[in-house]
């Protein structure tokens, strides 16, 4: 039993003589993400990375083998508080449930960044996030001005009750509400899957004649909506959020009218700089809440590098991102 | 094992007469709810409707078709999704390199069929039950494909593989004459070929098969085989008509695989049921979401109104093959 406690605290005191000989950099930064699956969370992973290395830091990316499942996520935390990383950069994968989660970590005293979907309760060092209710608002927007302030509209909802999908959905109704020649025909769920959107879509189009414009709550949607669309000859303006790559390929290629970006490498980059720089003890911004972009026809470019190849942003660029 | 007991003592029956009474609830069935929504929604009777419910559920039909199979010998196969999401994004991956869609189409068949054969020797050579085997097989493909496409998504495929899953002939879908072919095979074998009715028989009573001189493990390696090959096909259809592949189809395909199965009339227990029961049961899903997008019924009750329809329509069906008994 002794001789198990030694091997157990050798590690640790090798971390403790590292941890004050190389103070500067080295550090291992752990990052939790939602999912394998989305590709907005793999655009928060690329940006940790560069910015981890362009700081002389390390990642651990810690990712549920199972989309978004609760018990994974938490014992992931327990690996990791065994593990003891120099700091984490947290995503729960649902706002309340991981809250004793969080506590887990706050009790081990690993400073923790959290990003993406601001959690419900334990102590954090920072948020680094964007607003789903701003996203739909100026995305849904930009469609309406696109189509005179009048036509009719149809929403696709991602997952009902998720908090990304109310916050979009409220955000594409209030643009509505804004423009009363508008109507909206139908608000249906195509839960963030491409099948479900363009089934939902052919669907609507059998009982509504004409339809001018679709807002879908993503990208994976907004793209099966368009299949559904040219299947049928029928066309109309459509709008997608989250920025992929597809959607990019298909604002380029005039199918898609507009995707609104939830700056996910952005969200990885300032997440995980934050985290550096508190471990370094210099000062951080404990809230940053990004504008949304609306990506077009006109404004895609920066958009349309490989992930690899974009840049962070500066700690003083970070200020002037949406600080709070 | 009671069940199993039972089924051995009863009298042989005649597979098709009890089939057809429950076929005939069935479409009894099909008939009412396709009544209620024509009197609620116009556009709900018109052709273009009607053909596009068959496309919806043709998608659905070709996974659940070879499942029925491997159910009608009490075997369960979840990693169905699983494999779709797997053999889309291989196939994708073979006509992005290569150029060539009939490449990528026996890759994806091919990619389907081994997933299957896998599962079909888990089952009798290591004699895994079914259900934990295709269980663990669903979380090994998940793996490989999130590992494999690492949050990407493939898409833009040529125009001539896209006729697959979008094209019209004479009028009619390309997916509806495919359904209409899978479903005829489906039942000539099943119903009128000695392997089909090995199946059935080795369902119904696995000692009593293998006693008459059933060759059980042969079949049943078919039998998953078959399986996986159909989901092989689904991925071709669903990479050509979505003009995409991305790692997370697959959990929201297994499950309305398997009820349509279900809904359809074969039993969990074995060697009772139809591939043209689970044709219906694949309608009927189609035409419950069809029925709600056109009427504009709310996010918020859709999956209630569908589970209602499931349990209801299981119900109904264990009933009725009661009084028939």
């Amino acid at each position: 039993m002794k001789q198990r406690l030694g091997y157990l605290a050798l590690p640790l005191v090798l971390a403790a003589a590292f941890a004050t000989q190389a103070r500067a950099d080295g550090e291992t930064i752990a990052v939790f993400t939602k999912n394998q699956t989305n590709p907005f969370f793999q655009t928060v992973r690329v940006g940790a990375d560069n910015m981890a290395k362009t700081l002389n830091a390390k990642t651990l990316q810690y990712i549920p083998t199972k989309p978004d499942s609760i018990p994974e996520q938490l014992s992931q935390i327990e690996d990791v508080v065994v593990k003891k990383p120099s700091a984490i950069v947290f995503t729960p994968v649902d706002y309340k449930a991981m809250v004793p989660g969080v506590e887990k970590i706050n009790d081990a005293k690993i400073p923790v960044v959290n990003i993406t979907d601001r959690s419900a309760g334990g102590k954090f060092l920072s948020f680094v996030g964007a607003d789903d209710y701003s996203l739909g608002l100026e995305t849904a927007r930009f469609l309406l001005k696109t189509l005179g302030g009048k036509g009719n509209i149809v929403i696709i909802e991602g997952v009902k009750g998720s908090l990304t999908n109310v916050d979009r959905v409220r955000g594409f109704n209030d643009a509505l509400k804004e423009n009363p020649g508008a109507k909206l025909l139908a608000s249906q769920p195509g839960n963030y899957q491409r099948l479900q959107a363009l089934q939902v879509m052919e669907n609507l189009m059998q009982s509504n004649a004409q339809i001018d414009g679709v807002l879908a709550a993503n990208d994976a949607m907004a793209v099966g909506a368009i299949e559904a669309l040219d299947g049928a000859n029928r066309k109309a303006q459509v709008i997608g959020i989250n920025g992929t790559k597809e959607a990019i390929d298909a604002i380029k290629s005039g199918k898609l009218l507009a995707s609104g970006d939830y700056n996910g490498f952005y969200q990885g980059c300032l997440g995980t700089m934050m985290a550096i720089r508190s471990l370094r003890n210099e000062p951080v911004i404990s809230e940053i809440v990004l504008k949304p972009t609306v990506i077009t026809r006109d404004n895609y470019q920066p958009f349309d590098q490989p992930l690899e190849q974009r840049t962070c942003p500066t700690f003083e660029e970070a200020g002037k991102l949406g600080a709070k | 094992m009671t069940d199993i007991t039972k089924e051995a003592l009863s009298p042989p029956r005649s597979f098709l007469s009890q089939d057809a009474i429950q076929l005939f609830y069935r479409l009894l069935a099909v008939l009412l709810i396709c009544a209620v929504l024509a009197v609620l929604n116009d556009s709900f009777l018109s052709l273009g409707n009607i053909l596009n419910v068959l496309r919806q559920a043709s998608l659905t039909f070709f996974i659940a078709s070879g499942l029925t199979l491997v159910v009608l010998t009490a075997g369960l196969d979840l990693s169905v999704g699983a494999n779709v999401a797997l053999s889309a994004c291989v196939a994708g991956t073979v006509i992005h390199t290569t150029g060539s869609p009939v490449l990528g189409i026996l890759t994806g068949l091919a990619c389907g069929g081994i997933v299957g054969l896998l599962n079909g020797i888990m089952v009798t050579a290591l004699r895994i039950p079914s259900f934990i085997a295709t269980y663990g097989m669903l979380w090994v493909l998940n793996g490989l494909t999130y590992w494999y496409m690492a949050g990407e998504t493939l898409h833009g495929f040529p125009a001539g593989f896209r006729q697959i899953g979008s094209g019209y002939l004479f009028g009619l879908p390309i997916p509806v004459y495919l359904l209409l072919v899978f479903l005829g095979i489906g039942t000539l074998f099943a119903q009128r070929t000695i392997w089909g009715q090995e199946i059935y028989a080795i369902g119904a009573n696995p000692v009593a098969a293998r006693l008459s001189g059933i060759p059980v493990t042969r079949r049943l390696l078919l039998v998953y085989a078959v399986s996986g090959t159909m989901a092989g096909l689904a991925s071709i259809i669903f990479l050509s008509r979505l003009n995409s592949a991305e790692a997370d189809i697959g959990e929201s395909l297994t499950l309305p695989a398997i009820a349509a199965v279900l809904i359809g009339g074969t039993s969990l227990f074995g060697g009772v049921g139809t591939v043209f029961g689970t044709f219906i049961g694949a309608l009927i899903l189609t035409l419950v979401l069809n029925g709600m997008n056109l009427l504009s019924v709310s996010a918020n009750w859709q999956p209630l109104v569908t589970g209602i329809i499931v349990i209801l329509a299981v119900w109904l069906d264990m009933k009725t093959r009661r009084r028939a008994q």
